[in-house]
């Protein structure tokens, strides 16, 4: 945790999760105005310059709401079941680092909550108990179509975490380390290509890996064309069709949260985090440099979601096992044996 | 009293807790959901003890996987309709019982010579921070010392993969296999209307092939659903 005293680790995670919450306020704001822009829309306009107030009206909105239970519904579960989702998607922001430590006003700042050795997988696992909100939502809705929603996102769930953490070995073996902050200053270094010094973000190194991941993130996070589980033409949202004001909320904002830390995440494992022009001198253009790449994320995803129709389940499980896969373990291989002819240890 | 004790004292006493709800509750999804925060705890008492990646290991695998697949299962079914659990069954129970005292008997073993005895293992913190941290010293000590374990816990779950397989294969009991599975939660919607066409597809089925719904749906299981057949039709 550095040597730094614990109040100022409290108000650095203080601000992370102010930042975050009100970013993923503005995150539906900036989908509903980029989606409208494929599809020939404007967007929301009417609340405030550009709607910019949009996501003001609709949490206050969700908050005068009826808050239904199915008389079908196990209470106890229907209450707490968001609840996961929510808190889970939160809890991953822990690990992602925001640049070094600096020095503030006399003090040193880490500008991280904390620097967990074994950071990459604290993400995989908030992701796997994140689950459990969407498979126990559905389930205690007491509805078929719920309970189709909620079994459809175990199977994809778990497929799709496979991959997404076998993506991640490649860096693993190059870097020798599961911190992400040390992942992140890796690639903060430069590597002389020819004439030219270029920056050792991972995606140069292992684009496979990268490929592997953004397809793993886009179905761990159930977005379209992996969001099976809501598949609102065939199941009525899935798992949340019975959920209704704050509840479904925090299922809404649960899964906008994910997208933003899997934005940052991949930005920090693959495009070098704060890595960037005169981000080593001036550690604000470094957090600009993460933001602006966390962003560039998530136009992408809301392309694949202007852009491609849904999958069918069973086309997506067997783009997991079938193809996704074997290509994961190729990739492992391939870095393995270049890292040992590296090492000098073949031929 | 350190605050190290305080989060111990919490973490086991929830630990403790959930564990007991696992036996004792009567819904078998809300056993599930005891277990998951009885494994939870579990993850947090590693971490306390330093051994970080083993905590979030047993959040990834048995949270994670394991546990979301053992509830799968038992999402499908009835409670209301499950055998009674010790009824007629006392095999289950003494091997049960036995297995149980002989995990409780090693564990105590092990507690008694490590921490009574102090004949504490080679992985000190010391050892695990000279060979680089708690993934580095468990990556070596288990692709050296315990190879053979390693590669044996391998060659079993490749068995248990294939043995899957098999066993979930329809077409290798001769013709395609019309499983009954009954996708209705507990209180669904079959309890919830009291009248009303409760088996009625909601798709159009032609006349000729339309068969009455008895009892509980039918469901049939086929590798590709383009090769879907109507329960009435045998397979080619």
């Amino acid at each position: 945790m550095g040597d730094q005293p614990i109040w100022i680790t409290f108000i650095v995670t203080f601000v992370i999760m102010i930042v975050l919450l009100t970013s993923m306020a503005y995150t539906t704001w900036y989908e509903r105005k980029v989606l409208a822009r494929f599809q020939d829309r404007i967007g929301p306009t009417r609340t405030g310059p550009a709607g910019l107030l949009q996501p003001l009206a609709d949490a206050v909105k969700l908050m005068g709401k009826e808050d239904l239970i199915p008389e079908a519904a196990d209470r106890k579960v229907f209450y707490f079941a968001p609840m996961i989702t929510f808190i889970t998607a939160i809890l991953a922001a822990a690990v992602i680092p925001w640049g070094g430590t600096i020095e503030l006003f006399g003090q040193s700042v880490n500008l991280y909550p904390t620097d967990l050795n074994v950071g990459a997988l604290f993400i995989l696992a908030t992701g796997s108990i994140g689950v459990y909100g969407i498979i126990l939502g559905g389930w205690s809705s007491g509805n078929r179509y719920s309970l189709l929603g909620a079994i459809r996102s175990a199977a994809q769930v778990i497929s799709y975490e496979l991959i997404l953490g076998f993506s991640l070995v490649g860096i693993f073996i190059i870097t020798g380390t599961m911190s992400l902050k040390e992942i992140m200053f890796r690639q903060h270094e430069t590597i002389s290509f020819g004439p030219f010094e270029i920056a050792n973000w991972f995606v140069l190194s292992q684009p496979l890996a990268f490929v592997l991941f953004v397809i793993a993130a886009v179905a761990e996070t159930n977005r379209a064309p992996f969001d099976l589980p809501e598949a609102e033409s065939e199941l009525v949202a899935g798992f949340m069709t019975e959920y209704s004001a704050m509840r479904f909320a925090l299922y809404f904002l649960g899964e906008y949260i994910s997208m933003i830390i899997m934005s940052l995440f991949a930005s920090t494992l693959f495009l070098g985090g704060t890595s960037g022009p005169g981000a080593d001198t001036y550690w604000p253009l470094g957090i600009m440099w993460l933001v602006l790449k966390a962003i560039a994320f998530l136009f992408f995803y809301i392309w694949l979601r202007a852009t491609l129709p849904r999958f069918r389940f069973d086309q997506l499980m067997g783009l997991a096992w079938k193809v996704l896969l074997p290509l994961a373990i190729l990739n492992i291989a391939l870095t393995a044996f270049f890292r040992l002819i590296g090492n000098g240890q073949v031929f | 009293m350190s605050w190290e004790l305080v989060f111990f004292a919490v973490f086991s006493a929830a630990m403790l807790l959930t564990g007991i709800g696992v036996v004792a509750l009567e819904n078998p999804v809300h056993s599930a959901i005891s277990l998951v925060g009885c494994f939870i705890n579990v993850a947090a008492l590693f971490v306390m003890l330093g051994a970080e990646f083993l905590g979030v290991l047993q959040i990834i695998i048995y949270t994670g996987a394991v546990l979301v697949l053992v509830l799968f299962t038992i999402m499908l079914v009835d409670p209301n309709k499950l055998p009674a659990f010790y009824v007629g069954k006392p095999m289950q129970r003494n091997v049960s019982a036995i297995v149980g005292a002989i995990l409780m008997v090693e564990l105590g073993v092990a507690i008694v010579t490590r921490v009574a005895l102090e004949q504490i293992g080679p992985h000190t913190n010391a050892m695990v921070d000279q060979m680089g941290g708690n993934v580095q010293a468990i990556g070596q000590v288990m692709l050296s010392e315990y190879a053979l374990a390693f590669e044996v816990a391998s060659l079993v779950l490749t068995v248990g993969v294939v043995g899957a397989v098999v066993v979930g294969l329809p077409n290798r009991l001769g013709a395609l296999d019309t499983v009954t599975m009954s996708l209705g939660h507990s209180r669904g919607a079959e309890d919830a209307i009291a009248a009303g066409p409760k088996f009625e597809s909601p798709m159009n089925i032609p006349a000729e092939r339309y068969v009455a719904p008895v009892g509980e749906r039918k469901v049939v299981m086929t590798k590709d659903p383009d090769k879907y057949t109507h329960p009435g039709e045998t397979s080619k």
